[in-house]
């Protein structure tokens, strides 16, 4: 239905401002939301036949409109004063100040903390990405119903919260900001596990996790660790064809392809880096995107710069302590001063109950043991490591590298 | 995050040994679950197996593998059902397990469903 990519490129952007509009105008997200959905399925089966209006906004707009006017008359008489309004409202011209604020207001309802995390995600791709719910229900692998399902009750439960179409209060719009940065994180996150599936793949839900913070970034452009974890996914997804092998295995970091990196992806993410830190208060996503940065510019993983990198985990641990810092810090440590150092800073992390059932602490251990040169306790620790972890391709890369030191 | 969520048992220890009540009961329990798992956007799928005694198991046996008639593990350790649901924690894995196994009153086992993104 939508293949012309141009088209769906327009779509997706117009989404969010169409739909902000409509909530401005009339309230009831659930309703407008509906609506929008329904137009822009409307505007990919028409613009694909009689190409591309002059004003496609405009022409979204007011097919949403239309459609939510159908929508309350399904429901009964009871909206007829709103009908009547909506009827005579003349598609907007231009675009208001307000539009800017609509987009970000969009993005804190979605993201509402009274919603749960899996909630946030499926309406955020929905109402703010412009997917459609069969999309976004084969990037999550559940059946089309189930997520249909998710996003009425989330939408239900935005309602009878009263969260409100509007910017959070200025006290509050630290904490919200990160939240929405939770979510698109954890979107990208999603995206790490290769899989097909049929419309929407999980590699398009990195790029739209990417397409949807540089839209945030756009809006938001002091905010540091927006613009650190648009960094971070760029930096990342750079390695993107280098981290797995055509039959889905892993490859470590530093047995990747470094040519198969995606030199241009680095060059904006290093870009965006070097002109915002510094600028703003620094953040987790701005520190880990900074060592994302040393290990994509390092011309091989032995010029990696270790020093550089160990230093940046030092500050990202004052600003964001936790034991997976701690976890990765310790490889860094083992990089510098030697396995030994390393594995002491691991065994700070043993008594940790967050880190109880974590197969990281496990793997990484395995790795500086193998460093060290205990290839039995290594073995050890991978396949401990391989018993805990919930990835499959991580499962088996951890089991063959138990194997390997058989 | 995908768990499934599992019954064990055979015919002899299970529906046929209990009254007419317990058995409309447990219908009209499951129907109700499901149905709730449905509403909440969180089921994925969920199927119930035919009796553990209807089962073949395939061995490799001297060489090339051979069909034999019954089940591979003790027919009462024999899987009957499972549910796949998509879930916000393990916590509420087990509270949904926790709802069948207090109605059933027979162990259930719990396991997450292998669909995390790797660390690399």
């Amino acid at each position: 239905m939508r293949s012309d990519a141009r088209t769906e490129d327009l779509l997706r952007e117009l989404a969010p401002q169409v739909l902000g509009a409509l909530v401005r105008r009339h309230g009831q997200f659930d309703m407008c939301e509906d609506a929008v959905q329904d137009a822009l399925l409307a505007a990919a089966q028409h613009w694909a036949e009689q190409g591309i209006p002059d004003n496609p906004r405009s022409w979204l707009l007011t097919v949403a409109s239309r459609r939510l006017v159908d929508r309350w008359r399904s429901e009964g008489a009871r909206r007829r004063r709103e009908e009547t309004a909506a009827l005579l409202e003349i598609p907007e011209q231009g675009r208001s100040a307000a539009e800017h604020d609509d987009t970000l207001s969009l993005l804190f309802l979605c993201c509402h903390p009274s919603l749960s995390v899996s909630s946030q995600l499926a309406l955020t791709l929905r109402a703010v990405g412009g997917l459609t719910t069969a999309e976004i229900a084969s990037a999550f692998l559940v059946p089309e119903a189930t997520m249909a399902q998710r996003i009425s009750r989330a939408k239900e439960s935005i309602r009878s919260t009263g969260a409100r179409f509007e910017l959070p209060a200025k006290s509050e719009q630290a904490d919200r900001l990160r939240v929405v940065l939770h979510v698109l994180y954890l979107v990208f996150n999603e995206g790490y596990l290769t899989s097909t599936g049929p419309s929407l793949n999980r590699a398009d839900l990195t790029a739209e996790a990417i397409r949807l913070s540089g839209m945030v970034h756009a809006l938001l452009p002091a905010e540091g660790e927006v613009a650190g974890l648009l960094a971070l996914m760029l930096l990342t997804e750079a390695r993107r064809a280098a981290r797995t092998l055509p039959d889905g295995s892993l490859v470590p970091l530093d047995e990747q392809r470094r040519d198969l990196w995606d030199r241009s992806m680095i060059e904006e993410g290093v870009a965006l880096l070097t002109r915002t830190l510094g600028t703003t208060a620094v953040g987790p996503y701005q520190m880990q995107a900074a060592i994302a940065a040393v290990h994509d510019e390092a011309p091989s993983a032995a010029e990696t710069d270790w020093p550089q990198i160990l230093a940046l985990y030092d500050v990202l641990e004052r600003v964001s302590p936790g034991p997976v810092v701690r976890l990765n810090r310790a490889v860094a440590v083992a990089k510098v001063h030697g396995p030994r150092a390393g594995l002491a800073l691991l065994g700070t992390l043993d008594d940790d109950e967050r880190m109880k059932r974590n197969h990281r602490l496990e793997s990484v251990r395995g790795h500086l043991l193998e460093l060290a040169g205990d290839l039995s306790a290594a073995r050890d620790s991978y396949q401990r490591a391989a018993r805990m972890t919930a990835s499959l391709p991580e499962q088996r890369y951890l089991a063959l590298r138990a194997a390997r030191l058989a | 995050m995908k768990y499934m969520i599992m019954t064990f048992g055979s015919a002899e220890a299970g529906l046929a040994t209990m009254g007419k009540e317990w058995m409309l009961e447990m219908i009209q329990f499951m129907h109700n679950l499901d149905d709730d798992l449905r509403k909440s956007g969180e089921l994925v799928s969920a199927e119930g197996l035919a009796d553990g005694s209807q089962a073949k198991t395939v061995r490799f046996e001297n060489g090339i593998s051979v069909a034999t008639d019954g089940p591979y593990a003790e027919s009462k350790e024999s899987l009957v059902g499972y549910w796949i649901v998509d879930v916000e924690d393990e916590d509420r894995a087990l509270a949904i397990a926790s709802r069948i196994v207090d109605f059933v009153k027979v162990p259930i086992e719990v396991r997450r469903v292998m669909d995390a993104p790797p660390d690399f």
